[in-house]
């Protein structure tokens, strides 16, 4: 029964954003922008939401992604550095195959880079603990954001032209083959994170959030874990990288790619507004977060980013826990907790 | 699970506020063009991005007062939509999907900063939308075969290289010492770009070539350097913030060097802002009011700037007289297209051949203006402490002799 009520749900949810772009086609952009939001709130709940590690460092590997995927797109076919330099009167255009494959490529090498580089540098960060860590890794995005400035062949602070859409397909075609990119993105990652936290690993991570020294007295080896599940959130984080890369249609080294002061803010925020530490809080929490970004820019042109201000602190005084957190304390038994009656008026009698 | 059910509310519900929020404006409604912009009014480019709005504005209200465009014998007014790109490259490509998709724009005009164009005109390439920017000077943006944008500026790299060959001249034909300072953005960095191609044409040498970051304000390391290696040229560009911070710690300080070349003097209002400070500053520009191009719309440049000071209050830097430029080539293309067919318009601009008050404008096949130079002023001081720009090169519009070298602060 349960199980059915489950796949109704999902498939629900699957027919409409299979179907979105074609019933909202003005939205496409948006809607697309929303699907790569929810995976990084999603990634970032799984370091800050389930293992109690707040990173700021999740930014580098979607920056990281950005770049791969563009430079191997482009790579493959052509001198980079002519690309990027653009002095010459020389112009360079993807044919039909030629873009699909190199994004094809360039999207596998943007998940796996980062997924190895999250391991090199997990082995030496992730033994920081609390604010220590949140700040080391606060470094990383700036740090990169300036150093990717400075390299040239990736066109430096001239910023890099991702390849324009071939003409194939028509007007729509470019908006569609983005968006269909980033929902299976989506699945894909909800997919993975869901079947992760059905596992004994969420677990491990949950203890490692609530008592980190007790868990490695219980025999468990933190650090693996902790690097496996950076390793799992900068793979998702690279993908969704490539791909705003490519919708973007340009990268600049710190608005657009290494995005510290939006992006990588972001994902904590939405993941906070949802309530961390769930699996459906950074979804909603993005979702919301999304349209109300949008309509404040939309209608208070000027002022979004005080509007933007005071859901924050509205967020914090009132939910706290995030939205789930707060329907999760005021319909415990909706969310599968067992209230014993007699338990909670003896706790209310004891006050 | 009931959870699924508030899912499954909370999804509708979107969806429906989805569907109720579909607005599509024509570009063409009524009597109206409607053209679609994104301009940074909040962010690094925000003073920037209100001098191009002001352009926009002006050139607007004037054509729009002056009879306004007629096609296929009907009279049509302007009528631009702004949105704020946050001078976000990101920001911008979706506000350009959202002009051309939501509110159905169908022609557009740039945003500032050759960053953000660079991101918004893969966009309107997409959708087939002609583009005439007007602050988006980078040569990259010509060599990637977009069809549909057309600047009416000369590009980045030709900026400062007319006064690295200057500063040759004045050697005696013999390489200069370079130092160099750029802000680590697309406009800037090609700027640079310009100044490497002028050093080995002339046998310069580039004895300090920094980077800037963006939202700089502080550059002492460098001058700290300039002191040291005391090269003849001092070069920085960084937009207005890169002006404002130069000429403050040079006067600071006291760096004495020969002669100090920079962008975006007169969007600064260095003159003004820095007085005495900023005096033989030399400063590439796309116009200059004293040039003496003409049109019949707003008569020539110092009619322009004496209008453009009643309405805003301000001289205007040639930010701003580009923009209104822009909408003066859309207006001639129209009329000439006859049509507000996309196609048509765009090969209408692509023949545009015609005189602004800011200067000639033809397009190259790659969209790049080819028909303007620029021009180089310096600011110039009287003893009462009133400066003012003063056109150095090239000498045609010349109006004050170029003063070179610049006296040491000990001097002065």
């Amino acid at each position: 029964m349960l199980k059915n009520k489950d796949l109704i749900t999902y498939l629900f949810i699957l027919i409409f954003g299979l179907s979105a772009p074609f019933i909202f086609p003005a939205f496409k952009v948006q809607l697309s922008i929303l699907c790569i939001l929810i995976v990084l709130a999603t990634t970032w709940n799984i370091q800050g939401g389930e293992m109690g590690y707040n990173t700021f460092g999740n930014i580098l590997f979607y920056g990281l992604g950005m770049y791969l995927c563009a430079s191997v797109q482009v790579g493959m076919f052509f001198p980079l550095a002519e690309w990027t330099e653009s002095g010459g009167e020389k112009t360079f255009v993807h044919t039909p195959a030629q873009f699909f494959q190199g994004m094809a490529a360039g999207l596998i090498v943007a998940a796996v880079v980062p997924t190895i580089v999250a391991g090199l540098i997990g082995y030496s960060i992730l033994g920081l603990r609390g604010h220590y860590f949140a700040i080391c890794t606060l470094g990383l995005g700036v740090a990169a954001g300036e150093i990717s400035g400075g390299i040239e062949i990736i066109g430096a602070g001239q910023g890099f032209t991702t390849p324009p859409f071939p003409d194939v397909g028509g007007l729509e075609a470019r908006g569609e083959f983005f968006y269909f990119l980033s929902f299976f993105a989506l699945v894909f990652t909800f997919i993975t994170v869901k079947a992760i936290y059905s596992t004994r690993f969420k677990l491990i991570l949950n203890a490692i959030r609530d008592n980190e020294d007790k868990a490695e007295a219980m025999g468990i080896q933190t650090m693996k874990y902790k690097i496996i599940g950076w390793m799992v959130s900068a793979f998702f984080c690279g993908l969704a990288g490539g791909i705003m890369g490519g919708l973007v249609g340009y990268i600049d080294s710190t608005d657009v790619a290494f995005d510290g002061r939006e992006m990588g803010v972001f994902m904590v925020l939405m993941a906070i507004l949802g309530g961390k530490g769930t699996l459906w809080g950074p979804i909603i929490g993005a979702t919301i977060f999304h349209i109300f970004k949008e309509g404040f820019w939309t209608f208070f042109l000027g002022w979004q980013y005080v509007a933007l201000g005071v859901l924050i602190v509205v967020i914090v005084i009132y939910f706290p826990e995030g939205l789930m957190g707060w329907l999760r304390e005021k319909y415990p038994e909706k969310f599968g907790e067992v209230v014993d009656e007699k338990d909670r008026k003896a706790q209310v009698e004891l006050k | 699970m009931r959870v699924k059910n508030i899912l499954i509310t909370f999804f509708s519900a979107l969806a429906i506020l989805f569907s109720t929020s579909v607005v599509s404006l024509a570009k063409v409604v009524g009597d109206k063009i409607v053209l679609g912009a994104a301009i940074s009014l909040t962010g690094k480019y925000s003073s920037n991005g209100v001098h191009t709005q002001n352009g926009y504005n002006m050139a607007v209200d004037r054509i729009n007062s002056m009879g306004g465009i007629k096609v296929g014998g009907k009279t049509y007014k302007f009528d631009i939509i702004y949105y704020d790109d946050e001078s976000n490259p990101k920001r911008a490509a979706q506000l350009a999907e959202r002009l051309i998709s939501q509110d159905g724009v169908e022609f557009m005009l740039g945003p500032y900063s050759s960053g953000l164009t660079k991101a918004i005109a893969p966009v309107t390439e997409k959708y087939g939308v002609p583009m005439v920017e007007a602050n988006g000077a980078s040569r990259s943006l010509f060599t990637k075969g977009y069809k549909y944008l057309f600047a009416v500026l000369a590009p980045a790299n030709l900026y400062l290289d007319v006064a690295i060959e200057t500063a040759v001249e004045l050697n005696g034909g013999k390489g200069v010492k370079i130092a160099q300072a750029f802000e680590q953005d697309a406009f800037s960095q090609d700027v640079r770009l310009g100044i490497l191609d002028a050093a080995e044409r002339t046998g310069s040498e580039i004895v300090i070539d920094d980077k800037l970051p963006k939202e700089l304000n502080d550059m002492a390391a460098t001058l700290a350097k300039v002191k040291a290696v005391k090269p003849d040229v001092l070069v920085v560009s960084g937009h207005t913030k890169g002006a404002l911070t130069a000429i403050r710690q040079i006067a600071e300080m006291k760096v004495d060097v020969p002669m100090l070349a920079m962008t975006h003097c007169d969007a600064a209002k260095l003159s003004k802002q820095h007085g005495k400070n900023a005096q033989y500053a030399l400063c590439a520009s796309q116009w200059h009011k004293t040039l003496t191009y003409k049109d019949d719309f707003f008569k020539d440049g110092m009619t322009y700037a004496a209008d453009f000071e009643k309405e805003f209050g301000y001289d205007p830097p040639y930010q701003s007289a580009e923009s209104s430029a822009a909408l003066l080539v859309f207006k001639d293309a129209f009329e000439r297209a006859n049509s507000f067919d996309q196609k048509k318009v765009r090969d209408a601009l692509a023949d545009t051949n015609m005189q602004t008050f800011y200067g000639n404008i033809k397009f190259a096949p790659g969209g790049q203006n080819v028909d303007k130079p620029m021009v180089l002023f310096q600011v110039m001081c009287d003893d009462s402490g009133k400066c003012e720009n003063k056109v150095v090169a090239p000498l045609k519009w010349a109006s004050a002799e170029l003063i070179h070298p610049i006296p040491k602060w000990s001097e002065r």
